[in-house]
């Protein structure tokens, strides 16, 4: 084998993460642009977030504190992309999952802890997978288009939550919407002695590795793939494709839900409204720069919670507001979806590729 | 005529990644002439021709047109320099009339609003210069395929081409029609244009060029004279080496019936009819051929008998049990396994694994899933036994099958679905694009599996093929069988009569 | 109770409403026509709306504002282009970063340049002006339902008629429908499908751009935190249901818009906001079911 073939092997199997740095580096270029124009200096900016993010043993505490969310509604979403169904509804099922989990977790007494954790858990997961998989089984059953329909119910399900938590469940003198405090029995506990990081994060990291096996090595991961990459050739084979995608986008709905629950149990100990910042739209980002891998989930859902954490940092030690790191995001996974490494700027014929995929099938 | 040259492609290179495409092709098309273009499927003859019309670009050589030395980087390019193209696959919007595809790209326009009038005019002008009589307003989607033909070539015509590319313009037609093709082909030469055949059909070479390169592997065999040369002569010139023998057919007495339809009805999205009350049976140690004409219904009657397509009225039986409107799961339960027409759609999943769409659709049974996991050894297991019993060319099972050449792709596709081993068979065109070697190892399967006693539906548009295999050949047209036939008392060109509408028997004379 | 149906203030306020919801759709018949799918109709009309905010605080005109949100359209409709038609990004990621990029961007600026984080409202922003139109009188029926609105709701008006006619009768119409239909067929024709889908995202973001600025300066004079609250993905359910016909979009915008209208009026007879600014969405996946249930073919079976 001559050297380049060697070469291009290496390139190929190291592909995704080069990409991956390459976008990052990429977007901090041009993040570094935009605080200069602000009128600050991009290197001050850039050494407050890394400390933020890295800095101290507490920074990186805060940060795996931040990922939890992320790891879980990225999750939620490669579930679905995985299996060739958009969901868009993930910062929904956030909320159903997030207002169920409190409720159990303020309501249920006398319980064990392990066991009132678990339930409230529980409760998050089944209402959101509830509340998804029916969009799916619209679409199957009438075609309507579910990228559509879940991003609409977002809206439909935050502002049901907060009705709820503004008037049924509203605790009594509270300034804002929220329940009452889940009881400590409900706690997700804490692993730190200060900080936020909670058990929620552990189980994220163990929810990676799980999911990681039973899409590649379990039967039914085995019919999510098929149907992702094939539909109809799922389906000549006997796949029920429709059953499945309607399960799929319920379990994503549960893993979403799953997201809310942890973090009213592990982190705010209450649903309060606006209780997501936006977890459910960049778990999607998550999801799609992990290329919907579940392992690959993990450390890019903390990349993007260093981002929060240092954003913050950031904003405290400077003048730059935080939500460029929300820019850096987006800015990240534009680059990182035009496979920027190697863009093929050359003019390739529509036509050109038809052709030879009709006339050379060797070729394809 | 004079000697000069329509068309010159000279020293073509062209590289894709891992195949040589077109090594140092030198055609030269002389102008008057009917030129024939022939090699097997991946010899390069498409790859010239997208690169003569400007949709590849050559790694090096050089075209000419009209002996002059011309750049072509697409196919606007292409067009200005008086060359039109007639795909295989049309290319036709949908939506469109006759007259908007004729004119996509050039419309006739006053201040920006194009004039449909005044270009209906000009296709009904140039539709009777030419003979090729279409409906100016005619939506193309409605058209059949013949007529869309015409309209390809119109659209050619009016954009004033001198030399015209057919690639596999046959394909779709029945005898008749290809003989209307070359009627106009003739008349076309006849008004001065030059004429390029893509072609892999031999017979067809023989009637209409005048003169024929032969490409094999990329590279450029010989250019001879059409009258010069034998059919077998470019066979193997085609081919390079000697045709593989066939498997043999035992002497059988059919058994039980396997698969039997009674009136089947399918409808298509637009609540036509397009199989129409079919009423056949398929028993055990027999090949029953549908034989037609692509687009008269066979796809459709496929798809409803393997449980893809819904079932309008009558019914449909395997093994037995009723299989009407049942999902493909359930069909293949019964009996039945499926080797479709479309091996890259629907036939395999070309992102998965090879040994992944090997156990696709056992994957939750015993010995491959215990308890909802994959086996993964039982999987390699099996998935080498495929690749060795049937010959697939691979550096591994976890390639992904894209790597796979059309006929290994195949074989996949065969090795899967015979290994279910079942009592009935429907394989739908298994050799189209196939070279000459996996087309003979696959019929040999066929035919070995028939001796087995199985029970085999196969759809064919390919005469060699429906001749050699079957022990029944029944004709469809627009939907209904009009003939049924064994291969001893029928010649092709009676075929191609039922084929083509103009013959059906009675219903008598079928059950006979 | 229910005495709105019957007020003409009602009709006229979904009137006002719609346009938003119109342009961009509008808009986004030219991505579908195209055959790209673009997701990013609400973080284009976000962007669109905060730079013409800012750009009528900073030039004190309510035309510089339009300018510039229309300027900003048709860069990110641009960069849009660029990412799926040149880097052959999937243009669902692009979409869905554009919309994020576009929330945190408008955040950030509007932090860094005025200093505010929930909203930024000034008298110095000038608003659009409204028109009366000289022929209709105030006090007949159809004066009080269409004389004084804002000027980007008459134009909105005619964009449908002038696109309706650019998509079906001119030559640009033909390359621009084929490419989305039939990319193959207009390349071979000699069409350059890399340039026609290139003006189609300019020109979705340019319609995108009327429609944020519309609703920052038409509407309410003042730019409010992720102000298009779904709006872009209401549009895009018009376009869906119109398939890309500027009437039928129309149709679908104003049949949205009216649902809106009616649940600001549910709100004043008590029932509680929450549940009336669900209608909206609610509706529009209602409709968006019925639609695709009409042409939905179920021919899998299982």
């Amino acid at each position: 084998m001559s050297v380049k073939k060697r070469l291009q092997d290496v390139f190929e199997q190291t592909g995704s993460l080069r990409r991956a740095i390459v976008s990052i580096l990429l977007a901090m270029v041009i993040g570094a642009l935009i605080v200069y124009l602000q009128g600050d200096n991009p290197l001050v900016a850039y050494t407050a977030l890394f400390r933020s993010a890295f800095g101290s043993r507490a920074s990186v505490f805060q940060t795996l504190a931040n990922s939890t969310p992320l790891i879980v509604t990225g999750i939620a979403a490669a579930i679905t992309f995985r299996t060739g169904v958009v969901n868009l509804g993930v910062e929904g099922q956030l909320y159903m999952g997030g207002l169920a989990a409190a409720l159990v977790g303020v309501y249920l007494e006398g319980v064990p802890s392990f066991l009132h954790v678990f339930l409230a858990l529980l409760a998050g997961c089944v209402v959101s997978f509830i509340w998804a998989a029916p969009f799916q089984w619209l679409r199957v059953q009438f075609g309507a288009n579910e990228l559509v329909t879940t991003t609409l119910s977002n809206y439909v399900a935050i502002l049901l939550t907060t009705y709820l938590v503004a008037y049924p469940f509203m605790k009594p003198g509270a300034p804002l919407a929220m329940t009452k405090n889940v009881l400590p029995s409900a706690y997700l506990p804490r692993l730190v002695s200060q900080g936020r990081l909670n058990l929620g994060f552990i189980i994220g990291a163990v929810l990676c590795v799980f999911v990681w096996y039973v899409i590649n090595r379990s039967s039914l991961g085995f019919e999510f793939r098929m149907i992702g990459a094939n539909k109809r050739f799922s389906h000549y084979v006997g796949i029920r494709v429709k059953r499945m995608q309607v399960l799929a986008m319920g379990l994503s709905g549960a893993a979403a839900g799953l997201a809310g629950a942890i973090e009213v149990l592990g982190t705010q100990h209450r649903f309060i409204q606006n209780i997501s910042p936006g977890y459910g739209w960049v778990g999607v980002l998550v999801a799609l720069m992990a290329s919907n891998n579940p392992i690959a989930v993990l450390p890019v859902g903390i990349l993007f919670g260093a981002l929060k954490t240092g954003g913050l940092g950031m904003e405290a030690a400077t003048n730059v507001p935080s939500e460029l790191s929300d820019v850096l995001q987006a800015i990240i996974i534009l680059f990182f979806a035009a496979n920027v490494v190697f863009p093929s700027l050359r003019k390739e014929s529509v036509l050109k590729k038809k052709h030879a995929e009709i006339a050379h099938p060797e070729e394809v | 005529m004079q000697d000069s040259y329509a068309i010159e492609l000279l020293n073509i290179t062209k590289n894709f990644p891992g195949v040589l495409a077109n090594d140092d092709v030198t055609l030269q098309v002389k102008k008057g002439q009917i030129h024939a273009l022939v090699g097997e499927n991946g010899a390069g003859k498409t790859t010239l021709m997208n690169i003569l019309y400007g949709l590849i670009h050559p790694d090096s050589g050089q075209i000419r047109v009209d002996g002059r030395d011309v750049s072509i980087r697409s196919p606007r390019d292409a067009i200005g320099s008086g060359l039109g193209m007639v795909h295989q696959h049309f290319m036709l919007v949908p939506s469109y009339t006759t007259t908007q595809n004729i004119f996509l790209g050039n419309e006739i326009n006053r201040l920006m609003i194009v004039d449909q009038k005044q270009a209906e005019r000009e296709v009904q002008e140039i539709s009777e210069k030419y003979n090729l009589l279409v409906n100016p307003k005619a939506v193309v989607r409605d058209l059949p395929v013949g007529v869309q033909q015409r309209v390809e070539i119109l659209k050619v015509l009016q954009r004033g081409a001198n030399t015209i590319v057919l690639d596999e313009p046959t394909a779709v037609l029945t005898p008749q029609e290809c003989d209307e093709l070359f009627v106009i082909v003739r008349s076309l030469v006849a008004d001065g244009k030059t004429v390029i055949i893509i072609t892999h059909k031999l017979s067809e070479v023989k009637a209409i060029s005048d003169c024929v390169t032969v490409l094999r592997r990329g590279k450029v065999i010989g250019t001879v004279l059409t009258k010069d040369v034998s059919k077998e002569e470019l066979a193997s010139m085609m081919v390079g080496s000697n045709l593989p023998s066939t498997g043999e057919r035992k002497k059988l007495d059919p058994g039980e019936f396997i698969l039997k339809t009674k009136d089947l009805v399918v409808r298509d999205k637009f609540n036509t009819d397009v199989v129409r009350g079919v009423s056949l049976s398929v028993h055990q140690g027999e090949i029953v051929t549908i034989a037609g004409v692509e687009g008269n219904g066979q796809m459709e009657f496929v798809e409803a008998v393997t449980g893809l397509r819904k079932v309008f009225a009558g019914r449909a039986f395997v093994c037995d049990q009723d299989i009407t409107n049942l999902s493909p799961d359930k069909v293949r339960q019964c009996g039945l396994a499926h080797v479709p027409g479309d091996r890259i759609a629907t036939g395999t999943n070309v992102k998965a694994s090879i040994a992944d769409n090997l156990i696709a659709g056992r994957h939750r049974q015993l010995p491959f899933s215990t308890r909802g996991w994959i086996n993964s050894k039982e999987k390699q297991k099996f998935s080498q036994d495929l690749v060795d019993r049937y010959k697939i060319k691979t550096p591994s099972l976890d390639v992904r099958a894209k790597t796979l050449s059309g006929g290994n792709l195949q074989k996949v596709v065969a090795a899967r679905e015979m290994s279910f081993d079942t009592p009935l068979l429907v394989v739908v065109q298994p050799t189209r694009g196939l070279d000459i070697a996996s087309t003979g190892f696959i019929h040999e399967i066929l035919l070995e599996m028939r001796n087995c006693n199985k029970a085999i539906l196969l759809v064919s548009t390919e005469l060699d093929e429906v001749f050699e295999l079957s022990d029944r050949i029944l004709v469809m047209y627009e939907g209904e069988i009009v003939g049924e036939f064994t291969p001893e008392n029928v010649t092709r060109e009676e075929l191609g009569l039922y084929m083509a509408g103009v013959k059906r028997q009675s219903r008598a004379e079928s059950e006979s | 109770m229910l005495e709105f149906l019957l007020k003409i203030t009602t009709y006229r306020a979904a009137l006002r409403i719609m346009t938003p919801i119109l342009l961009a759709a509008l808009g986004g018949a030219f991505s579908h026509y195209a055959g790209i799918l673009n997701i990013a109709l609400e973080g284009q009309m976000l962007l669109s709306a905060f730079i013409a905010v800012a750009a009528s605080y900073y030039f004190g005109s309510a035309l510089w504002g339009v300018v510039a949100g229309v300027a900003c359209g048709i860069v990110v409709g641009l960069l849009f282009g660029l990412f799926v038609i040149t880097f052959k990004a999937d243009e669902f990621i692009v979409g869905t970063a554009i919309n994020i990029l576009a929330v945190g961007g408008t955040t950030f600026l509007m932090r860094a340049w005025f200093n505010v984080k929930a909203s930024f409202s000034d008298p110095g922003i000038v608003p659009l002006p409204e028109i009366s139109l000289p022929f209709i009188s105030n006090s007949s029926f159809l004066g009080q339902l269409i004389n004084g609105q804002s000027s980007l709701v008459y134009l909105s008006w005619l964009l449908v008629i002038a696109l309706y006619v650019l998509f079906y009768h001119t030559p640009f119409g033909f390359h621009l429908r084929a490419t989305g239909e039939h990319p193959e067929a207009f390349e071979s024709a000699g069409g350059n499908v890399a340039l026609i889908r290139y003006i189609a995202s300019i020109s979705c973001g340019a319609m995108c751009g009327l429609a944020g600025t519309h609703l920052a300066l038409g509407y309410l004079t003042q730019f409010v935190l992720n102000m298009t609250a779904g709006r872009g993905f209401i549009s895009l359910s018009a376009t869906i249901f119109g398939n890309g016909n500027p009437l039928i979009v129309a149709l679908a915008s104003f049949l949205f818009a009216l649902a809106e209208s009616f649940s600001i009026r549910f709100q004043s007879i008590g029932i509680p906001p929450y549940f009336v600014l669900m209608i909206p969405y609610i509706f529009t996946i209602i409709v968006l079911v019925i639609i695709s249930a009409r042409r939905h073919t179920n021919e899998l079976m299982e």
